[in-house]
């Protein structure tokens, strides 16, 4: 029988982090609408530094304002900059939503961000009119950076943005929320293929796929300013108070769903994320549960396709190897019940949260686990570099920020989650559904193929 | 070729260079379409004697692609290879920004490590200069850094933590240099006032605390260097075969050991004078070593960065070792460029970057036959748009402080062959159909010297050649 051990921080600095804060969240699912637009109530180094994130990891374009906070804001307030920002903001990009994302400072200096707000539509209408002013949504979004993590401020924005646009309508619209969390374009367009092959309309709260991924096509009917394709439009937002239920693929972003089950009777389910066979089948048995609708053969297929990767890799190669996991609380809480499914071991999963629904998900990986499970909770990278001196694994599953210590260990790295900005490919390859599923068991292989098969020998590999 | 604005002749020169793809330009009366208020920040070299409006806040909402005084500071700093870089303030502050400059190291790593004193909602109200103090004597358990530099930002400022009592006291104890860097990111609008505060936390806190064994007669210190991608390599190796020996760069592949002992040098010369041009001047005051200002980009430019030193010490031998080390550097540097200009001959330049490289590279473009007909930077201030004034051709278009969808626009305009910029801005070129280069922090190939303009022309030759722009631009 095996155990969770949990290992918290010992240690005050924080050391090469795992987590950033609250306002990179909220930006990112801002950008998953529409024509939406994140602005960001602070210093200007809140929005670059982001942005920067962004555009090496997806390579895409980021498009995230700021207020331009300076001294004198600090001394008078925000309120200037707030109003005129919006103003300027609504003037010249049109949006259908603006995110009024908080920072550290504008929360310190104790802004009436709500106030401003009211203020700045005042403005609007005066300047451009009611009808224009009435189309440009505007969503308040707290998220001081010195209270928990990043996956905060995603959790906080999506309530936000429910609370704020959803309209309920009398009638349902027999679609379903999907909270996807911090995840590739991919994997949201491999959750929309899972949807699809279940006959299901699903309502993305939000989509990042396309805007984080978007086609070189110029043309000339391209309007000034360039928004790029996709995201989810306002009016599935709005009638996301409509739907048959919501579904969070990540345990640290729940709110959201469990307001609109509180205002508008939508069941909520918050699941594992979908990596892997276990979790992926509960997946499709909660989208059945909600419609009604069967599971057809087409997916029956893509499961029988994964299953047969895994008879013909896993126990030739990735049986009883030792995985260290790092990053996104849910990935990784998946990643380990995947690679549990390999017949891999988790020896050591490494988290920067310290949030009870991932300790709950990750005792059930060490239940189906032959062996003991380490959880380094609330830490950093340099706590997990610490363990693996120690205890030594195969293989690293994680982003590129781990990317020196896999070399300092001489251990293979295959790299997952947000950021990865030293390979390519990975933010448009999922790693959720069963699609996902061999695209990792595909990707854990190969790595470990490199690493601990001599080429020369391959054919006695078969 | 010159961009005239205001006459027809652009409509029919667009027109024949872009072939069947969006020829319908429409002549500006003004540059483009922006916010009133941001008129005044363009203007086009040689139609007057003005400059952009410059050196203002940015128009809160619009995208800057401005960074925060805390982010000048640290880009300045954070290239010392053997010290602790700290930030003090909440985890998105040092998670942001851990790692994100290209600067190579021949040694130690420890710049590469991201630390943070992760100030929480408990600090934010009670003070964090406990939670600092704790931090700093662990990390100096952990790794007895050389230094460890502590940067202070916008919740620090607010909260009011004194950063320099703690470091002081911090000091005491550890028996390690700790240094206060007081970059709260709000401070300025322009990240400037970031580079001037960690040139001031090397002059207070660094330079001239050591002193060295012995001092080369003919010893500089190349300062505003920073090693991205290794460009100091190119560079170096130079000098020493005219003779002269590098004390130290500062602060590309330094230590801080070599900087507290760079105050000896007979010379310093200054490679991006954006940042560093106030510490090279601080070092005059203080030391009495005179400066001089080099560029490394081009071969014309490195060739006079060169003569000037030697001239500089006025050895006949070094004189003539300099002389012959230009002539065997670019004897066959011309082959190697020809073949690339052979392309890249009459394309234009779009350059959007630091104000350093917004005049620095007009020299090096210009000997691959290209031409400048745009050029601007985020945080220029009226000096730098004289400069680039006076290094730019009549008819260039000089932009201050461009957002991300005036950057659009105008490269939407102008459709020059090519942007100059850094990851930011990338995108927006490559989907606006206009080819990029990176010239910025997280550049992987070196640019500096007689090889790295080799490097440089190849790169932009690739960017401008590749096919993918010919099938972009078949179907729309």
């Amino acid at each position: 029988m095996s155990n969770l051990n949990v290992i918290n921080k010992n240690r005050t600095a924080v050391i090469n982090p795992l987590v950033t804060c609250q306002p990179l969240g909220a930006m990112f699912a801002v950008s998953g609408i529409k024509r939406g637009l994140p602005l960001v109530h602070g210093s200007q180094g809140c929005s670059t530094f982001v942005r920067y994130g962004f555009a090496r990891h997806f390579r895409e374009p980021a498009d995230i304002a700021v207020t331009s906070l300076h001294e004198d804001a600090a001394v008078f307030g925000g309120r200037k900059n707030l109003i005129s920002g919006i103003g300027n903001l609504a003037a010249r990009f049109k949006p259908d939503v603006m995110g009024v994302v908080t920072t550290c400072s504008s929360e310190i200096i104790g802004d009436d961000v709500g106030g401003f707000i009211k203020m700045a539509k005042d403005e609007i209408v005066k300047k451009m009119g009611v009808t224009a002013a009435e189309k440009i949504k505007i969503v308040q979004i707290n998220t001081p950076s010195f209270v928990e993590q990043h996956y905060k401020g995603y959790d906080n924005a999506i309530k936000a943005i429910v609370d704020t646009l959803a309209e309920p309508k009398d009638e349902q619209n027999e679609k379903i929320n999907i909270v996807p969390g911090i995840v590739n374009p991919g994997d949201i367009r491999e959750i929309k293929h899972l949807l699809s092959l279940m006959k299901t309309e699903g309502i993305m709260l939000t989509d990042t796929s396309d805007p984080f991924d978007s086609p070189l096509r110029p043309s000339k009917a391209e309007k000034n300013p360039y928004y790029q394709k996709g995201g989810t439009p306002l009016e599935e937002i709005k009638d996301s108070a409509n739907s048959l239920g919501t579904i969070s693929l990540c345990s640290y972003a729940n709110t959201g769903a469990q307001s609109l089950e509180r205002k508008y009777k939508i069941p909520s389910k918050v699941g594992g994320t979908p990596i892997g066979v276990q979790n992926t089948d509960e997946f499709v048995r909660t989208v059945k549960k909600f419609t009604g609708n069967e599971v057809s053969d087409d997916l029956l297929d893509e499961r029988g396709l994964l299953i047969d990767a895994m008879a013909d890799l896993s126990s030739r190669y990735l049986f009883g190897r030792k995985v260290a996991i790092y990053g996104d609380p849910a990935l990784t809480a998946g990643l380990a019940r995947f690679v549990t499914e390999l017949g891999m071991i988790p020896s050591v999963v490494c988290v920067g949260v310290k949030n009870p629904e991932f300790v709950k998900e990750m005792e059930k990986v060490a239940k189906e686990s032959e062996d003991d499970v380490d959880v380094l909770l609330g830490q950093d990278l340099r706590a997990l570099d610490v363990y693996i001196k120690e205890n030594p694994v195969d293989i690293m599953i994680g982003n590129s920020d781990g990317r020196l210590m896999a070399k300092d260990h001489k251990i293979p790295l295959y790299r997952v989650g947000y950021p990865v900005y030293d390979r390519v490919g990975t933010a448009r390859r999922p790693i959720v559904g069963y699609n996902g599923g061999l695209n990792l068991i595909d990707g854990i292989t190969n790595t470990i193929l490199d690493k601990y098969y001599e080429v020369q020998d391959w054919k006695l590999q078969q | 070729m010159v961009l005239n604005l205001a006459t027809e002749n652009r409509k029919t020169e667009i027109s024949s260079k872009d072939g069947d793809f969006d020829i319908e330009v429409k002549i500006p009366n003004y540059i483009i379409d922006t916010l009133k208020s941001r008129e005044s920040h363009m203007c086009v070299s040689g139609k007057s004697d003005s400059i952009p409006d410059c050196d203002k806040n940015s128009a809160p909402g619009m995208i800057t692609q401005r960074s925060c005084v805390y982010g000048g500071a640290r880009v300045v700093l954070m290239p010392i290879t053997d010290a602790i870089h700290l930030v003090h303030g909440p985890i998105g502050c040092a998670a942001c920004t851990w790692d994100i400059r290209g600067s190579t190291s021949s040694g130690d790593k420890l710049y590469k490590t991201g630390f943070s004193t992760d100030l929480r909602e408990k600090d934010v109200v009670f003070g964090g200069e406990n939670k600092l103090y704790e931090s700093i004597l662990e990390l100096n358990r952990l790794y007895t850094p050389s230094a460890i530099f502590v940067y202070s930002t916008c919740v620090v400022g607010l909260i009011g933590d004194d950063i320099k009592a703690v470091c002081k006291k911090a000091q005491e104890i550890t028996g390690c240099r700790v240094i206060p860097v007081q970059s709260e990111g709000f401070k300025s609008f322009n990240k400037s006032a970031g580079h001037k505060l960690a040139c001031d936390a090397m002059i207070d806190y660094l330079i001239g605390t050591k002193e060295p064994e012995e001092v080369h007669p003919y010893s500089i210190n190349i300062i505003g260097e920073f090693n991205v991608a290794g460009d100091l390599f190119g560079i170096i190796p130079l000098y020493e075969k005219m003779g002269v020996k590098v004390q130290t760069a500062i602060t590309g592949d330094s230590t801080v050991e070599k900087i507290a002992k760079c105050h000896h040098a007979k010379l310093n010369i200054v490679q991006c004078q954006k940042s560093s041009n106030y510490l090279a001047s601080k070092m005059e005051e203080k030391y009495q070593i005179p400066t001089i200002k080099v560029n490394f980009f081009g071969v014309e430019e490195t060739t006079k960065s060169l003569r000037a030193v030697s001239e500089f010490f006025g050895d006949e031998e070094m004189i003539k070792r300099t002389e012959e080390l230009i002539n065997s550097e670019i004897k066959n540097l011309r082959d190697e460029i020809a073949k690339y200009k052979k392309d890249l001959s009459g394309k234009t330049v779009a350059i959007y970057s630091g104000a350093h490289k917004s005049w620095a590279l007009v020299s090096a473009f210009s000997e691959l036959d290209m031409e400048i007909i745009m050029s601007g930077t985020q945080n220029g201030k009226p000096e730098d748009y004289q400069k680039i004034r006076e290094h730019v051709c009549e008819g260039t278009l000089i932009v201050d402080d461009a957002n991300s969808m005036e950057l659009a626009k105008l490269l939407k305009e102008y459709k020059p062959d090519i942007l100059i910029s850094g990851a930011k801005e990338k995108y927006i070129s490559l989907k606006c159909g206009v080819p990029h280069c990176d010239f910025n922090h997280d550049r992987i190939t070196a640019f500096s010297g007689y090889n790295g303009f080799i490097n440089f022309a190849r790169v932009v030759h690739t960017a401008v050649m590749t096919p993918v722009w010919r099938l972009s631009k078949k179907m729309t």
